[in-house]
């Protein structure tokens, strides 16, 4: 340690090398250049306005752009939405299914399950072109319907109630009427 | 605390810190002149961006990076400059200024150290920066920028005291 100490002393005795007067004088130079720049308007020596909010533009433009990309897509979202309720969500407690409940309602008796509902979901229809049947000239439209039924049976003295969906399909032939 | 746009004295500043900064610049420059090209360079930025000057440790760190930017600009011609150098040893600008030959020897054993030894021995001796402060300019840890001290002390024992 002590031999440390004493190797730090004699690096003390040794002094560095001066620096040439041409030096401060280029310092000086500068320093006067830096000055006039900064008189003339440098801004990394104005002093910062104290004003108010500082906008990041980039950023701004950034949200902007985001903010519209997602209206964009809610309206398209919000169009195709309308577009498919009117074709596919048509929800209906069709005739067939009528007859079927009012029977089954004239026949109830207060220990049995009562038809509540029924409803038919037509979710898609295809148009599979005309068609001629052999016992009619009239050409026909044959259309297929992909729907989902559900029926609906409730308990009036306990409350349950039963509910059974399942797919269906459907081809109807509608005359073509020849204009 | 004072800075040195605030005072305007600049150069008693200057005058006070740049032997230090020549020789720490000289630890990555060959040339005296280069030397003082980069050390102009970092005060002159130091006192545009109006940092304090107790803020040594930034000032440190500014000559290191200019001369650092120095070299792999002119890797070329430092390349050609350290062929020369090597040729013609006699002619080299010392870094220092003896007073005899303990003091010579001495100054060349400095030469041999591994630079970041020589860097760290270079700031705490000759521009008396705090442990804190060396590793705040070179990025490393006050433990290590000590024990590269006296690593420094110890190779520099060793070889001006032969067993």
């Amino acid at each position: 340690m002590n031999d440390l100490s004493q190797i730090e002393k004699e690096l003390r005795k040794l002094r560095p090398a001066r620096p040439s007067p041409v030096l401060f004088e280029r310092v000086e130079e500068a320093m006067i250049d830096c000055r006039a720049v900064g008189r003339r308007g440098d801004p990394a020596r104005q002093p910062r306005k104290p004003s108010g909010p500082r906008y990041n533009w980039l950023s701004l433009g950034f949200g902007l752009a985001a903010a519209a990309v997602l209206l964009l897509f809610a309206a398209v979202k919000m169009e195709r939405r309308q577009e498919s309720g009117k074709e596919i969500a048509q929800t209906s407690r069709e005739p067939e299914a009528a007859p079927l409940l009012n029977r089954a309602q004239k026949s109830t008796s207060p220990d049995k399950f009562v038809p509540a509902g029924a409803s038919r979901l037509v979710y898609n229809t295809r148009d599979e072109g005309l068609q001629f049947a052999s016992s009619s000239g009239q050409p026909l439209r044959r259309m297929r319907y992909q729907t989902h039924e559900t029926w609906q049976w409730r308990n009036p003295t306990t409350g349950a109630s039963l509910r059974v969906s399942y797919p269906s399909e459907e081809v109807v032939l509608i005359p073509v009427s020849g204009e | 605390m004072q800075n040195l746009v605030s005072h305007e004295d600049w150069k008693s500043c200057f005058s006070e810190v740049a032997p230090g900064l020549l020789l720490f610049a000289r630890q990555w420059v060959q040339s005296a002149a280069d030397a003082e090209d980069v050390v102009q360079e970092a005060f002159v930025k130091f006192w545009r961006r109006n940092h304090k000057i107790e803020n040594r440790a930034l000032l440190y760190a500014a000559v290191r990076s200019i001369a650092l930017d120095f070299i792999r600009r002119d890797s070329r011609r430092a390349r050609r400059e350290a062929t020369a150098v090597r040729e013609t040893d006699e002619f080299s600008e010392p870094q220092f200024e003896f007073e005899d030959d303990t003091q010579r020897a001495l100054a060349e054993a400095i030469d041999f150290l591994p630079c970041e030894q020589r860097e760290v021995l270079v700031m705490k001796i000759w521009n008396e920066l705090t442990f804190a402060e060396i590793a705040g300019a070179l990025g490393i840890s006050q433990n290590t920028a000590a024990s590269r001290y006296r690593y420094a002390l110890a190779a520099l024992r060793n070889t001006l005291q032969p067993q």
